[in-house]
């Protein structure tokens, strides 16, 4: 093992300091030495969003981002969403639209969502669909997903004022 | 319980992303294997050089085909139907992806590096690729022992076709194909597999864990109690989890380094493990002028690719549906499967249906268009009634198909010709289709529940949860039948150690089938606390009755004891049942006479599409799928049912398609074999479980009864706004536009 190196960064609001390989992605970061399981390996080419991971508030693939360029960031996934055991609004409009099926790639879905509203608290349900493009879901949740984004979108504006 | 909108108990770790999968198992000490796929489609291996491999830092072990035909303690080779899979390709490779070695090494980095070092030589053999090359006199064969590549042939004889054609008005007659795809789980096959001494265990992403301990046993020769298999929750399956498919790889690494071996699959090699059969349909169909079907002859010829996994038994089913829901009085159907050099395949969402379905619902259109009648009149004129012989000789019960098809027609507003203003490039047309599906008869499913004298109850079953909602399902059904209450309720993950036989959690059969076995369950424990409560409360058993969780003596409520109470006043801990669930059936091999599913599953779609004459792309603007649930068990789940079959069947009709071109597959990764995105999807899906008025009304399985009906449904609503008949699936943008260029040119 020749080329590692250490990278600082926050996870899930908790600091690690890490020795990772020159070639080592961030989901291979998160499963294999931090145990973060809601990250998930599909495609394995950037296409199908299950390894959606949150950089510095901005929507990556975990499979195509390398750990070693990470140095500083502040990382979230959708672990990182609950707060003192309470389900982010996101993740509780997920829940309540029964927005899951295998569930395998729910949590890349949450992560889309919830970077597109904390940049735009009302985006149009166009814009969303356009939001999720890059998250692939075979069993087909896709009409609750949409009901949690509609319930969500509903909703906005009064998060908003508070 | 049942009819209850339950959400399941783990909805939450759904969502956050915490709930368990195999792929995130981890056993102390465990290793990782790699492994190396062939590069030809069809060649004699003449030599694997695996010493650069094996200098590659953390690599334990390297192991051929070779190595495991030496080995005289295994048998090397398995498969559902033939045993004509080897777990490495022995002597020569079928397939590109055929598995040639595998490497076992410290960490998942080390083994894929080391894989890449394998230098396999090989000597090209001639390669067949499509169903075409496969059935040619002398083509290759794929296996020594089936030298014409024969894998499987249901024959149905009904009535006299030819007599039929005699006595018909109209005969239609086409040729329609249906291409390989792939299932696309979300989660890639993962397994771990551990020896502990002369026992194996393995932790594995499987539909049907009991196939897998049985073959496991086989090949090591070891008894089933020998073989543990444990499944987690399944990140999808759709058929591409059935059977055995990684889980020999990983027992026979972990024997030879002695230590646990954890094999989880790239996406291409996902791709490389199992597709769907590609199919050619000819059929031939006699009518009356009334519309009346007098004869129908089908032969239907699916691609197997290099191993039979269960083609044999499958081209069966796709032989007893491909008559189609109809009342046709003489009806021949040959449905043989051919080897190929190609990807192994095997059932998939909609199975041995959606290729049978495009043929004949795709007529069915164009025999209405010929007799100038409605569609919707054409199909209900000869759908098939309660009481109706289906061509296998079983009286049909229970069967709904009319109003079906009239749903789905409603749900698309069928008759609403009105006016939309539409630039002059785009047209709109609608279009209906209508399935029947069998499911695996005969079949078993056992099931254990135990009770415990705090008032819990543990119910131990094999069925896979795997997005479908079988544990929320299969506990509201306990639920009901027992009178307890879903809290006090805990289900199991399949472990065969502890959680009995069961076929398959596939077929739709898992509500049905295991629900029953757990009725069946219910009603002997139930039986037991009677006994019980009988002595405690001096009573006969005749006079005491159940109610909520509690037995008392009828008439007298005070008498009341709660089912706790009962076992602690027996000074009984644990209080066990089992019920088991057999279906019995079969069919004659020669006529496909007898009975071939306990009961039939059925579906209908109806799309209507605008269609970009400029372009030909198809866009469906709605879509309402329905099929017969007899019983709704949770609102929610069977719901998602149909709309996730309206997304399937959308990939299956406008795009999905494994491509091969010299043996190799073309698009073996997800930005190249496109599965639907949440933009594909219909811009309005709407969805009916249908439900019988009769309370006691037998559960039907509905996993994928919409998938089938919604290809020919497209197909013909494509037709109807554009005049042109696509046979080939998908119906792309280029096909369309072909056919309507083609059209200009004859006006």
């Amino acid at each position: 093992m020749t080329d590692l190196a250490a990278v600082e960064v926050r996870v899930n609001g908790q600091p690690q300091q890490l020795e990772v390989r020159g070639s080592e992605t961030l989901i291979e970061t998160l499963r294999e030495r931090l145990g973060v399981t809601s990250v998930r390996g599909t495609c394995g080419i950037g296409i199908c969003g299950t390894c959606t991971v949150l950089v510095d508030g901005k929507i990556v693939s975990g499979c195509l981002t390398l750990s070693a360029g990470l140095d500083g960031s502040e990382i979230v996934t959708s672990e990182g969403l609950v707060e003192d055991g309470r389900l982010s609004r996101v993740q509780q409009a997920f829940v309540d639209a029964g927005a899951y099926q295998c569930s395998f790639c729910i949590p890349g879905f949450v992560l889309a969502v919830h970077e597109r509203l904390s940049r735009d608290a009302r985006p149009s349900m166009e814009e969303m669909r356009h939001q999720l493009a890059g998250n692939l879901c075979r069993c087909g949740t896709y009409p609750e997903i949409l009901d949690a984004v509609a319930a969500l979108i509903g909703t906005a504006d009064e998060e908003e004022t508070t | 319980m049942i009819g209850a909108d339950l959400r399941p108990t783990d909805a939450v770790e759904r969502v956050v992303g915490t709930l368990p999968f195999v792929l995130d198992k981890k056993v102390e000490g465990m290793v990782h294997a790699a492994v190396v796929r062939s590069t030809f489609p069809h060649a004699r291996i003449v030599d694997i050089d695996t010493e650069a491999a094996l200098q590659v830092e953390g690599v334990l072990t390297v192991l051929t085909g070779a190595d495991l035909a030496a080995e005289s303690s295994i048998d090397p080779y398995f498969g559902g139907a033939r045993k004509d899979q080897p777990i490495l390709a022995i002597g020569k490779v079928r397939y590109v992806g055929d598995p040639v070695a595998l490497v076992v090494a410290e960490d998942k980095g080390q083994a894929e590096e080391a894989a890449s070092l394998v230098y396999c030589e090989y000597d090209e053999l001639p390669f067949v690729e499509s169903i075409e090359d496969a059935m040619v006199e002398g083509a290759p064969a794929v296996h020594d022992d089936y030298p014409d590549n024969a894998c499987g042939w249901g024959k149905l004889r009904w009535g006299d076709v030819e007599q039929g054609f005699d006595e018909a008005d109209l005969i239609a007659e086409g040729e329609y194909m249906t291409p390989a795809a792939s299932h696309v789980p979300m989660e890639p096959f993962v397994t771990i597999a551990e020896w502990k001494g002369n026992k194996v265990e393995v932790w594995t992403a499987a539909q049907a864990p009991h196939s897998v301990r049985r073959t496991l046993a086989s090949i090591f020769g070891l008894e089933q109690e020998d073989v543990r298999v444990q499944v987690l929750n399944l990140g999808g399956g759709y058929g591409a989890k059935g059977q055995t498919k990684i889980e020999p790889m990983a027992a026979v690494a972990a024997r030879a380094v002695g230590r646990p071996v954890r094999l989880e699959l790239t996406r291409e090699g996902v791709f490389f493990t199992i597709g769907k059969h590609a199919a050619r349909i000819r059929i031939k169909t006699g009518v009356k002028r009334d519309g009346s079907l007098v004869a129908r002859l089908v032969d239907v010829a699916w691609n197997a690719g290099a191993y039979a996994v269960v083609s044999p038994r499958a081209v069966i089913q796709g032989m007893a549906r491909a008559p189609g829901p109809y009342r046709i009085p003489n009806v021949w159907v040959d449905s043989r499967a051919y080897y190929t050099n190609t990807v192994p395949t095997g059932p998939f969402r909609g199975a041995m249906t959606t290729q049978v379905a495009w043929a004949y619902e795709s007529q069915m259109d164009e025999i209405a268009n010929q007799l100038g009648m409605d569609p919707l009149e054409v199909r209900r004129r000869n759908l098939l009634r309660e009481g109706d012989l289906h061509p296998t000789g079983q009286p049909m019960h229970d069967v709904h198909f009319v109003e079906l098809i009239e749903d789905a027609a409603a749900g698309i507003e069928w008759g609403d010709t009105s006016d939309v203003d539409l630039p002059p490039n785009k047209v709109r047309g609608k279009g209906l289709g209508v399935i029947m599906k069998s499911t695996v008869t005969p079949s078993r499913s056992e099931a254990r529940i135990e009770l415990r004298d705090d008032g819990s109850v543990v119910a131990y079953t094999s069925s896979v949860e795997m997005g479908q909602g079988a544990a929320t399902t299969l506990l509201q059904i306990l639920s009901h039948h027992l009178g307890i209450g879903t809290d006090s309720i805990r289900f199991v993950h399949p472990d065969t150690d502890v959680t009995p036989f069961d076929l398959t959690t596939s077929s739709s059969r898992t509500t049905f089938s295991m629900g029953a076995a757990l009725e069946e369950a219910s009603v002997e424990l139930k039986h037991e606390l009677t006994d019980l409560a009988s002595s405690l409360l001096e009573a006969s058993p005749a006079d005491l009755v159940h109610e909520d969780g509690g037995i008392s003596v009828v008439g007298q409520p005070g008498t009341r004891l709660e089912y706790l109470e009962i076992l602690r006043r027996s000074k009984i801990e644990q209080l066990d049942a089992e019920g088991v669930f057999q279906s019995e059936g079969g069919l004659d091999p020669e006529t496909g006479q007898g009975v071939h599913t306990i009961h039939w599953h059925q579906g209908a779609a109806g799309v209507e599409v605008e269609v970009d004459l400029d372009t030909g792309k198809v866009e469906i603007l709605r879509c309402h799928g329905t099929s017969w649930a007899g019983r709704v068990v949770n609102p929610l789940r069977a719901r998602q049912q149909n709309e996730g079959n309206v997304v399937w069947g959308t990939g299956l009709a406008l795009f999905e398609e494994l491509v091969f071109d010299e043996g190799q597959m073309v698009n073996p990764n997800l930005s190249e074999y496109l599965i639907p995105s949440i933009l594909d999807m219909p811009r309005q899906i709407t969805t009916r479980e249908m439900e019988s008025s009769e309370p006691d009304a037998e559960l039907h399985g509905i996993g994928e009864m919409v998938i089938p009906a919604l290809p020919p449904a497209v197909g013909n609503a494509v037709y109807a706004a554009t005049g042109v008949r696509i046979v080939d699936l998908p119906i792309t943008a280029e096909r369309v536009l072909r056919g309507v260029m083609a059209r200009r040119d004859q006006s």
